[in-house]
């Protein structure tokens, strides 16, 4: 059966058994809600008749509908934060309803760390990020939707390759290593989200400042991502179902303007003169056109909610299927939702929320690099049809043809719950989570060679067939324990939590290698000792075999938690949070730390004295200190190896014996790395809360960073092993804002907002004066140069290299400059930064930062009628990117454009040398330095809501279409396919390495609901 | 109220409970940790072991190209014109930097080797082990670590001493003279200490020897200038019986010749790709490109090597193989990229392609070359060793007659080529030396250092760009003297 039929068929029964149907003598009242500050209609505002428990909940458009039977029922509208209104049904069958807000709240419940508050009791810095927003970017990642909506936060794409993850940077880079955020999906704490669908999700808060994430302790110091998935909402007896379905096509955004044949051939005669005869003769390839073509992309999502008395239940399903733009890559994901709860007793609540996403991937080969580099005068197919050689690069066709490069699995997140209120002022709760994970990786290669045009075999050929087969699993459970306690007597208003958690984490991999497969189909790709067994030289190639856990994610956590929110006169909040981790990566002396935080509040705007001023309808004032953890390190670092998979040859005839020795030495000393943050903010609405603004100025600084540092060479660890040490200190201070304009005027409700933040990211120390490396070298290029050096005074991963200050025009000037050895007229004239009066590796210096000085985003969006319209950009200023792929070059490859404004002669040229085919000129230098900056519209989205009658011929409650564009046009000098260049090492941000196009979407879609 | 302290009180006893240190407590899985190895004797015999498998390591071999031959008057870069031309070219006309690539391979290769050997010499004399095992055992890696400060040493001069398994991260540059006395402290033990190589089984040939340590002392020994030292040492060797030339100069190197009668120490290595199995890629980095597809191509023999023959010198042919050579039957037809002669502007050749024969493995794929066991010494050297030594102690006319050993087995009987020779002039006889040197150890490494060590170099390589008082010495590692802060400095005028 397979796994499509198998979902119907969950989907069927799952249908047949929820019986909440309400059948009767009724009538239909249909509208809309709205909201009397923004105008904007309210989503999943609830709606119930009086004196039942019958109810509804309106659409994502704030409509709703519902059969009522009574004829002089009443319904109630509420929605949290606006005060609920009642209204009797007599004699209507349309009613729109706008709320009030609140007078003594005007906001939203925020979700933090093991609870929830009121945005206006909030003394911490969170953004909320509504489901609506999540679904905007259509990707396995919902962290795609972030760029550009939440001040202080950075995505980016690695890659354009169908499920690729993006980098998220919450302030800044905070540490060397790892510096993502982590996420908690219903309470669950996890390292990546990969696995969830946008639309099962009903809010995400990133949390940015010490007060919120330092609940968090030792996993809070990057930001911490709270992701609240959906339920079915109180009230709402009827099942709400939504269909929605979304069809796009990827596109190369850009081409990179590389040499035609003509051309190549041209500054090829110029390198060697001679070369090509008659270059207009020669083939014209353009590898580019071959390699990449438009590719679908495919997202449908079905989901069904409602609530009986004692339940409440929410189903989602989707799948999710995407084709690379290279021949391939695909990646297809299947996420099944179930959030339930059930009420057992008045006062005890039990549920689970639970996601099973099992996905299939196939990867292409790098071929992009190839690509870049292929010599444009070579035909890809010889005249019999066979694979053309491309000399010193490879074929990328044939290298895609003979690519089968697998991974698939399951990952299933969930957690089940109870809470228990115990007299009037207590709760319980106590919650077990788990996150398991298997995946498994196949790659196979068949034998084949690449012929020369004379017949011998080129360097391209995998002589035996070869199958790589990888299996791992991982398993994370989580138990935690917390008790709140809350009183309100008069103006004091006080919540205290206490808790307790456990955490472990296991993991276990496997691989294995075989070689000379005995047929080549996908029936055969299963190791068989024989392939691991080489008969010719009568050895078994042990090492193609390994197993081991994954060393980061092998650990064990207990943590106490606590936190105090003191509210006085609903004006002065103050907030104490502490957490006690302890950690199984450090020895037992080190295991445990501290993380504390405060925070005050004071909502101004509720003050006697700011009433009269009547263009400011709220404003709050908050500052927070506290000090985060971070541990995301392999939890083997502090131990010092024996390397026990070495092969020695001994004997007569030779024969393998086993060896072992000491490998990497360790650091038993490690301790935690921790981030002292101090945030300032100010919250303000203007205008009737029409402008809303909020403002954050922070200090952030990171000490004890577990850095692994290079260790010299004579302590025998080999060439580029590194050792783990608590020496580095990061400073990230910055200022983001956020500015919001929303009104209503008639039929027209619109929007702006522009939102960004200025970071100052700069290394406070390194190595200290332990002896090893007090620089950090990194972005090691495909030859194994380093283009970033850490060192103080500069960001983390900085650019170094030759700085160049023009071409050598005359043996004139290359007499008075000092210049290398290896320098002649027409190259690059390289400063002498010392002033040494020689250019050698001393003279390399910053060229750079690959960290954005100024991340921002505009939103712009309006609702008119049926019509809506979003539009959405996204940038960056100020940061470089460094042409990596450019700079490797052994070989005669081709060129960019660029290289036409070369050195031909005296006062040709100051900055493009003469052309070579690798050597002095292609020294890592300032000439591989871009400008990073980029303005992008990251989406468009034009929709149309079909008018109710309409949707009604069908029992529909909603027909909604929409056309979309995603990164439709992006303005930027940068000559790469995307000047979007990011990585998870943070010392090696920016560097383009040949990367997979992020693709330019154009989609069409469909959303229905009954 | 009450109700509710209870309530926290019961969850507080829970916490209590299941909060246990035990938790926490996470052991290595499956990786041993260096606390508890090597503790056994079966430890003892692993550890040993990986201080050989750093011979296999491509870094260990000068960083992985051949740079010393490149460095020398033999040979040039190689490949087609392009490949690796600015990483490589550098070491053909002296041009290199302290950030030259390979140069930091080489150095982290060798410290590597000495710390696995510092694990034999330190822990091992603590495991409960027969006497003479235990100082076999030391005694190989005491060899070991010898070897690999022998290059450290030729290469850099004066390096940071390590001899233990713990060493200060921050350590400065010992003197020439210290790091020659570790060596020579190393060998001494290592003589007294290593069986013959007669005495190891066939499953242990390979290892090092009694004869192969003397060798070592001997050849530092000439480095010195000690060459008392260097005769009684290499006498021995002689003397020992254990050693001889192959009836044919072809097999000191070849396939067939493995663990012969000429290898005094080589490295074992067996024909499979990549680093981490048993191959060695040191063969497969100058293999035939092209067609034959045996490898890179690297170490293209020069023009002056081929001419520095004696007429009709039948080594020549089995030290370069040409185009359109058949060897075991296979012919070499080379690369298409590589052009097959390049001229200067008068017609004159200048290069051809060309390739190091003494790598050369039958077969004709790649995966065969790895499977070349490298000699580092053989006993051809070990005469010419004796030559030098005997004529530098002013006993010419001995010297003559180990010379002259080398040069019988190379005329392969015929009478009127490589005639012996007879003069007993103390310097001419050093020339000649010199010259039969690199006839028989052509391509093997020696060349350079060689000239290096007797004064020739700025004479010889001058024209190709060495710089007497800087290149006899290569620069340290840029990312050293970077890592150290200083501490570790760099060689005179680089």
């Amino acid at each position: 059966m397979s796994s499509k039929t198998l979902l119907k068929i969950v989907l069927l029964s799952l249908l047949v058994s929820l019986t909440q149907w309400s059948l009767g003598q009724s009538r239909l009242i249909t509208g809309t809600v709205s909201a009397s500050d923004t105008g904007e209609t309210l989503p999943l505002a609830s709606i119930q008749v009086k004196g039942t428990t019958q109810g509804a909940i309106t659409d994502l458009d704030g409509r709703y509908q519902m059969e009522i039977s009574s004829p002089n029922a009443v319904l109630i509208f509420s929605f949290v934060g606006y005060q609920p209104q009642e209204i009797s049904t007599q004699g209507k069958e349309v009613i729109n309803v706008i709320l009030q807000v609140k007078p003594s709240s005007m906001d939203e419940v925020v979700v933090i760390g093991y609870g929830t508050v009121r945005k206006s009791d909030l003394t911490g810095s969170v953004s909320k990020v509504k489901s609506l927003e999540l679904g905007k970017i259509t990707s396995i990642s919902p962290e795609q939707s972030l760029q550009g909506k939440v001040a202080g936060v950075q995505v980016s794409s690695t890659s354009g390759a169908p499920g690729a993850i993006p980098v998220v940077r919450v302030r800044g880079v905070g540490t060397f290593n790892n510096s993502s955020p982590i996420y908690v999906v219903d309470g669950v704490i996890l390292d990546n989200i990969s696995f969830l669908n946008s639309a099962d999700i009903e809010s995400l808060e990133v949390l940015k400042d010490a007060s919120s994430t330092a609940i968090y302790g030792s996993r809070g110091a990057n930001g911490v991502i709270i992701i609240t998935t959906k339920s079915g909402k109180i009230g709402q007896e009827q099942i709400t179902f939504s269909l929605s379905t979304e069809f796009g096509i990827q596109n190369l955004a850009k081409k990179i303007a590389l040499l035609d044949g003509r051309e190549f051939a041209t500054i090829t005669n110029e390198i060697n003169p001679g070369t090509y005869n008659n270059i207009d003769a020669l083939p014209n390839t353009d590898w580019q056109d071959l390699v990449f073509s438009p590719a679908p992309m495919q997202n449908t999502q079905f989901s069904l909610s409602g609530s009986t008395k004692a339940s409440q239940y929410y189903l989602g399903l989707g799948v999710f299927t995407q084709d690379g733009i290279i021949d391939k890559s695909s990646f297809q994901r299947y996420t099944i939702k179930l959030n339930n709860s059930y009420k057992l007793f008045s006062n005890i609540r039990v549920g689970n929320n639970i996601t099973l996403a099992p996905y299939w991937q196939q990867n292409a080969p790098n071929v992009t690099y190839s690509v870049y580099r292929a010599q444009p005068i070579l035909e890809p197919y010889y005249p019999d049809g066979s694979f053309g050689v491309v000399y010193n690069v490879g074929n990328p066709l044939a290298e895609l043809a003979n690519s089968n490069n697998f991974n698939n699995g399951l990952r299933a997140v969930g957690n089940l719950f109870a809470e228990a209120g115990i007299g009037e002022s207590l709760t319980f709760r106590t919650s077990y989570g788990i996150d398991a994970g298997y995946g498994k990786a196949e790659s196979f290669t068949p034998a084949y060679t690449i012929y020369n045009p004379d017949g011998s075999a080129s360097q391209q050929q995998n002589v035996l067939s070869d199958l790589y087969k990888g299996n791992s699993e991982n398993l994370t459970w989580l138990w935690e324990n917390t008790l709140t306690w809350q009183k309100s007597i008069e103006n004091h208003n006080l919540v205290v939590m206490g808790g307790y958690t456990m955490q472990e984490t296991r993991s276990e991999r496997m691989s294995m290698r075989g070689e000379n497969l005995i047929r080549d189909g996908s029936d055969f790709w299963y190791i068989n000792p024989a392939y691991i067994y080489d008969p010719v030289n009568g050895v078994n190639t042990i090492q193609s075999i390994s197993n081991g856990v994954d060393p980061n994610q092998y650990y064990s956590m207990i943590s106490y938690l606590f936190r105090a929110n003191y509210i006085l006169a609903d004006r002065y909040i103050f907030t104490a949070t502490f957490r006690r981790d302890g950690s199984s990566k450090f020895t037992q002396g080190n295991r445990y730390s501290n993380f504390p935080s405060l925070a005050a509040g004071w909502n101004m705007g509720r003050e006697s004295f700011m009433q009269s001023i009547e263009w400011i309808s709220s404003m709050k004032l908050r500052a927070s200190w506290g000090i985060i953890g971070n541990e995301k390190i392999s939890y083997f670092d502090r131990f010092a190896r024996v390397q026990s998979d070495i092969l020695a040859v001994i004997g007569n005839p030779d024969l393998t014996v086993p060896a072992a020795s000491y490998g990497k030495s360790g650091n038993p000393d490690l301790r935690w790395e921790n981030t002292t943050q101090t945030d300032i903010g100010l919250e303000i609405g203007l205008l009737n809360n029409r402008l809303t603004g909020e403002f954050d100025f922070f200090n952030r600084v990171t000490d004890n960073i577990l850095v692994e540092l290079s260790t010299p060479g004579h302590i025998g660890n080999g060439l580029g092993q590194k050792v783990r040490y608590n020496a580095a200190s990061v400073l990230n201070r910055g200022f983001e804002f956020n500015l919001q304009w929303r009104e209503k005027i008639n039929d027209l409700t619109w929007y702006a907002g522009f939102l960004g933040s200025i970071i100052h990211n700069e290394v406070l120390s390194i190595g200290g004066n332990s002896g090893v490396d007090s620089t950090l070298l990194g972005g090691y290029l495909a030859n194994g140069q380093p283009v970033t050096l850490s060192e103080v005074g500069l960001p983390i991963g900085a650019y170094y290299g030759y700085q160049s200050d023009g071409v050598f025009q005359n043996q004139e000037e290359l007499n008075v400059y000092p210049h290398s050895t290896q320098a002649g007229i027409g190259d690059l004239r390289f400063v002498d930064t010392n002033k040494d009066g020689q250019i050698n590796g001393l003279d390399r210096t910053y060229l750079g930062s690959p960290i954005p000085k100024f991340v921002f985003g505009f939103n712009f969006g309006l609702k008119y009628k049926g019509f809506d319209l979003s539009v959405d950009l996204s940038g960056q200023a100020g940061n470089k990117i460094f042409n990596g792929k450019e700079l490797v070059r052994p070989d005669p490859y081709n060129f960019e454009q660029h290289v036409f404004g070369r050195w031909t002669g005296e006062g040709t040229s100051t900055d493009e040398p003469r052309p070579s085919f690798g050597g002095y000129n292609y020294t890592p230098s300032d000439h591989f330095i871009q400008d990073g900056s980029f303005l992008r519209l990251r989406n468009l989205i034009l929709a149309y809501n079909l008018p109710v009658r309409f949707a009604q011929r069908w029992n529909l409650t909603e027909i909604r279409i929409y056309v979309k564009a995603t990164n439709l046009y992006t303005l930027s000098k940068y000559t790469g396919y995307t000047p979007e260049i990011a990585s998870f090492d943070v010392l090696s941000n920016g560097i383009d390495y040949g990367i997979y196009p992020v693709t330019a979407v154009y989609a069409v879609g469909l959303n229905l609901s009954f | 109220m009450k109700k509710s302290v209870i309530y926290i009180a019961i969850f507080l006893l829970l916490i209590g409970f299941s909060a246990c240190e035990d938790f926490l407590q996470n052991n290595p899985q499956g990786e041993l940790t260096q606390e508890v190895f090597p503790s056994t004797a079966a430890d003892a015999q692993l550890a040993v072991n990986a201080v050989y498998a750093t011979l296999r390591n491509w870094h260990f071999h000068s960083g992985g190209f051949p740079i010393l031959d490149f460095m020398s008057d033999d040979s040039h870069k190689g490949s087609n014109p392009n490949d690796q031309a600015s990483t490589l070219n550098p070491y053909d006309d002296f041009t290199f930097t302290a950030t030259q690539d390979g140069l930091d391979r080489w150095w982290s290769a060798l410290y590597e080797g000495i710390k696995r050997a510092n694990v034999v010499i330190e822990k091992v004399p603590l495991i409960d082990l027969s006497v003479p095992l235990k100082n076999r055992y030391i005694g190989e890696a005491r060899f070991l670590r010898a070897l690999y400060y022998f290059d450290l040493v030729r290469a850099w001069g004066g390096v940071p001493i390590v001899t233990t398994t713990n060493p200060p991260l921050k350590l400065e540059r010992s003197s020439l003279d210290q790091v020659y006395a570790l060596i020579i402290e190393d060998l001494e033990y290592a003589i007294i200490n290593l069986p013959l190589r007669s005495t190891y089984g066939m499953e242990d040939e390979g290892r090092a020897s009694k004869g192969a340590a003397q060798t070592l002392r001997a050849k530092a020994a000439l480095y010195q200038h000690d060459f008392q030292t260097a005769e009684e040492q290499i006498l021995d060797v002689v003397r020992s019986d254990e050693y001889d030339l192959e009836s044919s100069f072809a097999n000191a190197n070849s396939l067939t010749g493995e663990h012969g009668v000429e290898s005094v120490f080589e490295i074992g290595a067996i024909g499979i790709e990549g680093g981490g199995g048993a191959g060695n890629q040191y063969a497969n980095t100058q293999g035939v490109r092209g067609t034959p597809n045996k490898g890179w191509g690297f170490n293209c023999p020069s023009e002056n090597l081929r001419h520095s023959f004696e007429n009709n010198d039948p080594r020549l042919d089995y030290t370069i193989i040409d185009l359109n050579e058949v060897i075991d039957g296979i012919t070499i037809l080379g690369d298409g990229t590589t052009p097959d002669v390049v001229t200067d502007e008068n017609g004159q050749i200048i290069q051809r392609e060309c390739y190091n024969q003494k790598v050369w493995i039958p077969g004709a794929n790649t995966i065969s070359q790895w499977g070349h066991n490298r000699r580092l010494i053989r006993y051809a050297e070990v005469l010419l060793i004796a030559a030098e030594a005997l004529n530098e102690n002013n006993k010419s006319a001995d010297g003559v007659y180990y010379i002259n050993l080398v040069r019988e087995r190379a005329r392969e009987g015929s009478e009127d080529i490589l005639p012996d020779i007879e003069t007993t002039d103390k310097n001419e006889l050093r020339d000649l030396i010199l010259e039969e040197r690199r006839s028989e150890l052509a391509l093997e490494g020696h060349r350079f250092w060689d000239l290096v060590r007797t004064g020739s170099a700025a004479q010889v390589l001058g024209p190709l760009g060495f710089v007497e008082g800087k290149n006899e010495l290569l620069p340290i590692p840029q990312t050293e003297i970077d890592i150290s802060q200083g501490i570790i400095t760099q060689n005179p005028n680089y």
